[in-house]
């Protein structure tokens, strides 16, 4: 416990005094208080002692990763909004302007209000209530609820609190290593280029890590980490380029254009069961039309119900098709500020149609292809629910059991509610941090706003 | 200023639907003891949920003053979802439809003061004969369905649709192939399905049904091997699961083998009664199991597709002693603390809803098991089972099971999650090739991991 | 590759040169995407023995499939509730989050960062996760089975507050000032100057809101139970099983009329949408 304590104050020394600007004490203060409502209402039985279940260590590793974590966001957040913005990299706190109206202080409160009330009632306290949950074993309708502690979290890891404790850091190591070294090099110089060159080894490090450190084995969670990631990029993808390219097709002014807008934008009013029972009929590898079609011109269509890869790929291209509507809708609106005459200089200039679309137009609309990585990043973790249930049911196997499928399928289907909040969690905490990440590394790229 | 309008309309539209708000909002408040039975039941099919609705219709009618709603559910899952909300809102319904495997969860329930959800419905019915005017059906219920929802001598919930796992065969394509009778045993089938495969324009595969832990539960009952600990759940709460008893190992080695041969056609989806079904009626096996509630439906697809079907019992191993068949289906479960005049209008709805003529016409319309022998009478003397041998499969079968508890059926907590652990080991055994008994393993261990829990939970142990 | 003659000084967008290869393409690539929708306006007039034995003919049973829909289920009733849920929650989503937005650009006060911080944070805290917790408040408040429990968790939006607060940042600065001067208070302010420039954002999220309304399923099915006021997505599910086996044709012609709401919503905002987001606006 002594030991715990230490090495909790040495870290929160670190993340203070790593911070050198101004306030330090005010931001380790809040950090240090926040820390501690962590440790008392999450983490308090595994650092307490009273540690339940198997694998106690790893859920002490958890309690005082979750302490740590949380103390250093905090302190973090707090320093630099002390700061005024900055480095702590919240692009969005920048603040382009001050505020022009002086009409009384509570002007502004007043038209937050239904926002901050609707959002508190229906998404803080539901919120705060499923981190609650994720240390119980609750079941839906059951006379009482028992404490487990972290054990619901630690038996979706790896029993052992070494490789648990060790892996994430180790990336975290990677991460920084990479950032301090690029930040201590010179731009221009050969080692600058080499440090850049190597800097994707960082989010590699981290996806290789919690591989390592989710549980193995069939009914290990390993799989489900592994069917997300494969799954929800793969949508990403496909649907944020085949949107970007079609809507570079129908945004130009054309006799008909918005008719092929229109139909090209159709499946995204189709709702994710209905797509997925679409693809299902169609792919159906006897009496499916695709099987069909491949005969009448002599090839096998495969099956993709008994092929993992096969059915993570049908998955992506459902829910992407599905989805397609919602990046062309954005991306034909954002072709249209593309400025005309730099894109006509550029080809008196000579520059080939690639060229011009890749210098010109992709940067013009760089703003948009964030806010859609972000959309899209959503909807490809939480809404593919539909789409998979009645295209796969999670299968065969389990490879295409995304995250959010065994959610509902644990917290809703089987009513296992402290299992399904744990799980819950999990997700939450890997939602936002890829997005801070997105938010970080396209703040130097993309200018917000500001009239000019 | 086009746009002006459109915001105008949008403004007006949702002015309009203000007003309605009212309509849609106030739905009636429907509290137990308010003379209206609501019957909640998890079918959407115009089939099932319009049967239920034509009979509480006829019900009204002979009874004045009584009310009887229904409200139908997708699947068994949201209804007992939907159930739990109701409660914790306070308008829960008074009659439930929960399939077999929720039995001990609906045992164990207790609403949000701490009492059961429901009461037994032969205490409710005490000694009494009839309840207004309608003749207590309840000893004349099959025994298999009687055993399975009796629990301590006490006969909980009203039997509906009941079915057994049968086998149907494309008598057209047996001919073909020279095969005289249905197989009864694995060995039987295995020799079929080589037949079968000799054909010249032969089917995909031999045979098909879903993979449902329905199966491997009739598995362990024909081979006479328990689920669960004290008997099997029903001299004592089961405590411990055994997922990987020999049985059961024999049977997923036999399936894992038989689909290796392609003589199995794994649709690849789990629970795919759908595609199964579908696989068989566009006569791409031969061979299908599925529930005897399938029957009707299944005749009318082979009417249409042109071809014979025959219905055969499920096949079991001819090298284990054989125990018998247990059922499957749903019961209709009453709501306790209701009121005296509440509780006899539901008693009399659930007797009036399987009295013989409504059990043999619901017999009729879906091929769910007769559920009382005055029925089974009667369908007899009508000679409907001479012109419809393949409706009698199910009854004969489950007539042949010896009264142990392993073809009773196994009573467990928390036995919905349960199957999707056995259905999951089940898949990675036929889609990956896993070895049977390690993966039995590993399945039993998460099994027992849930069955703890909910023990835990329900029972403080 | 001075053959356009239409350019016009000044417009902005992507350019035309002729157009008949672009023709080919759209086509192309329409019926590509469109390959799903078409297939299923097939199924829709065929019976299940008709699609198991693949015909590419149109079948005979339209008739009969769109009275199973449109009459005996009553399909209508439920675009009817949805169309309700969805304008409600695309209005209030509007009107709220443009009021959020024009508080974090316009006003001046204590904790604004913090405030807004809180507000984007639930970009990431989709209801999916939590919605057996949101269920529980939800039936506390007394809202289930009604259409409150469709609309009022769904009225703020993170992404909407954000979207608001990127526009009104892109507008000119003076703005404002020039308000003033003329003596219009923050009111006038929004309604006679901020309203008319946001037309476009407006389109997006009005867009975006509706459908995303119009496809909710989960939740609906957790909270609305009562047959006449379910949303056109329950009834979908329940078409599944007209037959005791699925039964494709209906389910697909539900499914075809279900797509079309919100396709009309983008066909009457598409003008202000083709009028450029102003997210990118620099």
């Amino acid at each position: 416990m002594l030991l715990i304590l230490t090495v909790l104050a040495a870290a929160l020394a670190a993340v203070v005094a790593s911070r050198g600007r101004l306030h330090p004490l005010a931001g380790g203060a809040v950090g240090l208080a926040a820390a501690s409502a962590t440790t008392w209402t999450f983490a308090g039985c595994a650092l307490g002692g009273d540690v339940t279940g198997d694998n106690t260590g790893v859920q002490r590793v958890l309690a005082v990763a979750a302490v740590v974590t949380v103390a250093a966001g905090v302190a973090r957040t707090v320093a630099a909004l002390r700061a005024g913005g900055g480095p702590a990299g919240e692009a969005m706190l920048t603040e382009l302007r001050s505020g022009r109206f002086r009409t009384g202080a509570w002007l502004p409160w007043l038209l937050l209000a239904p926002t901050l009330a609707i959002l508190a009632v229906f998404l803080y306290y539901p919120s705060f209530q499923t981190f609650a949950l994720s240390t119980k074993l609750a079941r839906m309708g059951a006379p009482r609820s028992a404490d487990v502690c972290l054990g619901n979290f630690a038996e979706l890891l790896v029993p052992s609190p070494y490789l648990v404790a060790g892996l994430p850091p180790a990336a975290v190591a990677v991460v920084a290593g990479l950032a301090l070294w690029r930040s201590r090099t010179t731009p221009g110089t050969a080692s600058h280029t080499a440090a850049a060159a190597l800097s994707p080894l960082g989010p590699i490090a981290t996806v290789v890590a919690l591989y390592f450190v989710f549980a193995p084995g069939r009914t290990g969670y390993r799989g489900v980490y592994v069917a997300t990631l494969g799954i929800s990029f793969g949508i990403v993808a496909l649907s944020m380029t085949a949107g970007l390219g079609l809507a570079y097709l129908v945004a130009r002014r054309f006799r008909g254009a918005s008719v092929y807008r229109t139909l090209l934008i159709w499946p995204y009013a189709v709702s994710p069961p209905v797509a997925g029972i679409l693809f299902f009929m169609m792919f159906d590898p006897t009496a499916g039309v695709m099987a069909h079609l491949a005969g009448v011109v002599g090839l096998d269509f495969p099956s993709y119900r008994t092929d993992g890869v096969l059915a993570q790929a049908a998955i992506v291209l459902a829910a992407s098709w599905k989805w397609v509507g919602h990046n062309i809708l954005f991306y034909v609106a954002a072709l249209q500020t593309v400025p005309r005459e730099i894109v006509e200089a550029a080809a008196i200039d000579g520059a080939g149609a690639w060229r011009r679309f890749v210098r010109i137009v992709v940067p013009t609309i760089a703003p948009v292809t964030f806010f859609l990585l972000v959309t899209n990043l959503t909807y490809a973790f939480f809404d593919v629910y539909g789409t998979i249930d009645y295209l796969t049911r999670g299968g065969p196997s389990g490879r295409t059991t995304v995250a959010i499928y065994e959610i509902i399928r644990v917290g809703v289907g089987t009513g296992d509610l402290g299992r399904g909040a744990a799980q819950s969690v999990i997700l939450f905490i890997a939602v936002i941090g890829l997005t801070v990440w997105q938010f970080r590394r396209s703040e130097g790229r993309i200018t917000y706003g500001g009239g000019a | 200023m086009k746009n002006r309008a459109l915001w105008a309309t949008a403004a007006g539209t949702a002015a309009a639907a203000l007003v309605l708000t009212g309509c849609t909002g106030s739905s009636e408040a429907d509290t137990a003891g308010d003379g209206v039975v609501d019957v909640w039941v998890a079918f959407t099919d115009d089939a099932r949920l319009g049967f239920v609705q034509e009979k509480a219709a006829e019900f009204e009618q002979k009874h004045e003053g009584v009310t009887v709603k229904v409200q139908g559910f997708d699947n068994y899952e949201t209804l007992f979802q939907q159930m739990q909300l109701a409660l914790d809102g306070g308008d829960a319904p008074e009659i439930v439809h929960y399939f077999e495997a929720a039995t001990r969860e609906a045992l164990d329930a207790v609403g949000p003061d701490g009492e059961p959800v429901f009461q037994s419905v032969s205490a409710a019915t005490g000694d009494r004969d009839e309840i207004l005017g309608e003749p207590v059906v309840l000893d004349d219920v099959v025994a298999p369905a009687k055993n399975y929802y009796s629990v301590d001598g006490e006969f909980y919930s009203m039997p509906w649709n009941t079915s057994s796992t049968i086998m149907y065969g494309n008598q057209t394509m047996m001919d073909e192939a020279g095969i005289d009778a249905m197989p009864e045993t694995w060995q039987d089938l295995e020799a079929a399905c080589d037949k079968i495969a000799k054909l010249a324009d032969g089917p995909e595969a031999c045979i098909t049904w879903p993979n449902h832990s329905w199966w491997m539960e009739q598995a362990m009952g024909q081979a006479d091997t328990n689920l669960g600990n004290n008997d099997n759940g029903r001299s004592g709460r089961a405590t411990e699961i055994d997922l990987d008893s020999d049985a059961m190992v024999d049977y997923l080695t036999w399936w894992q083998n038989l689909e290796k041969n392609g003589d199995y056609l794994y649709t690849g989806v789990q629970r795919d009664w759908d595609g199964t079904r579908a696989a068989f009626s566009a006569q791409q096996v031969a061979f299908l199991m599925s529930s005897s509630g399938d029957a009707a439906g299944i005749d009318e697809e082979s009417a249409d597709g042109g071809y014979d079907v025959v219905a055969g019992r499920m096949p079991y191993d001819a090298d284990t002693p054989y125990g018998g068949n247990l059922i499957g289906g749903a019961t209709l479960w009453l709501r306790s603390g209701l009121d005296e005049d509440t509780t006899d209008a539901s008693l009399a709805f659930l007797n009036f809803f399987n009295n013989p003529e409504n059990a043999a016409e619901w017999h009729k319309v879906s091929g769910y098991v007769p559920i009382t022998n005055s029925a089974v009478d009667l369908l007899t003397e009508e000679g409907w089972f001479d012109e419809n041998p393949n409706f009698k499969v199910a009854s004969d079968q489950l007539a042949l099971a010896a009264d142990t508890p392993a073809s009773t059926g196994v009573l467990m907590g928390n036995f919905v999650a349960i199957r999707d652990v056995i259905t999951a080991a089940a898949e990675d055994i036929l889609v990956q090739g896993d070895d049977v008994e390690e993966r039995l393993h590993a399945a039993d261990d998460e099994a027992q991991q849930l069955l703890d829990d909910y023990e835990l939970l329900y029972s403080g142990e | 590759m001075t053959d356009n003659l239409t350019i016009s000084v000044g417009r902005r967008g992507p350019f035309t040169g002729r157009t008949w290869h672009l023709h080919v393409l759209s086509v192309v690539c329409v019926l590509l995407i469109g390959f799903p929708l078409l297939y299923a306006a097939l199924v829709a007039t065929q019976t299940n023995a008709e699609v198991f034995a693949f015909r590419l003919t149109p079948g005979s049973s339209f008739g009969e499939h769109f009275h199973k829909v449109w009459v005996e289920r009553g399909i209508g009733r439920a675009m009817w509730n949805s169309l309700v849920m969805s304008t409600l929650v695309t209005v209030a989503k509007t009107v709220l989050s443009m009021a959020a937005g024009l508080a974090f650009v316009y006003f001046r006060f204590r904790g604004r960062s913090l405030v807004f911080l809180g507000v984007l944070v639930t970009l990431m805290m989709p209801t999916e996760v939590m919605i057996l917790a949101l269920f529980r408040v939800t039936s506390d408040l007394g809202m289930t089975d009604s259409l409150w429990a469709l609309v009022v968790p769904f009225a703020a939006s993170a992404t909407s507050v954000f979207l608001f607060r990127q526009h009104f940042m892109s507008l000119p600065a003076e703005l404002p000032e020039a308000a003033q001067l003329d003596g219009a208070g923050p009111f006038q302010f929004c309604f006679r100057i901020l309203l008319p420039l946001s037309w476009n954002t407006i389109g997006a999220l009005a867009v975006v809101s509706f459908t995303y309304a119009w496809n909710m399923y989960l939740w609906p099915v957790l909270v609305i139970k009562d047959a006449s006021g379910q949303v056109v997505q329950q009834s979908l599910s329940a078409l599944r099983a007209t037959d005791q086996a699925i039964s494709y044709g209906p389910l697909m012609l539900g499914a075809l009329l279900a797509s079309v709401p919100p396709l009309l919503v983008f066909l009457a905002l598409q003008k202000p949408f083709m009028s450029g987001m102003a997210i990118s606006d620099k």
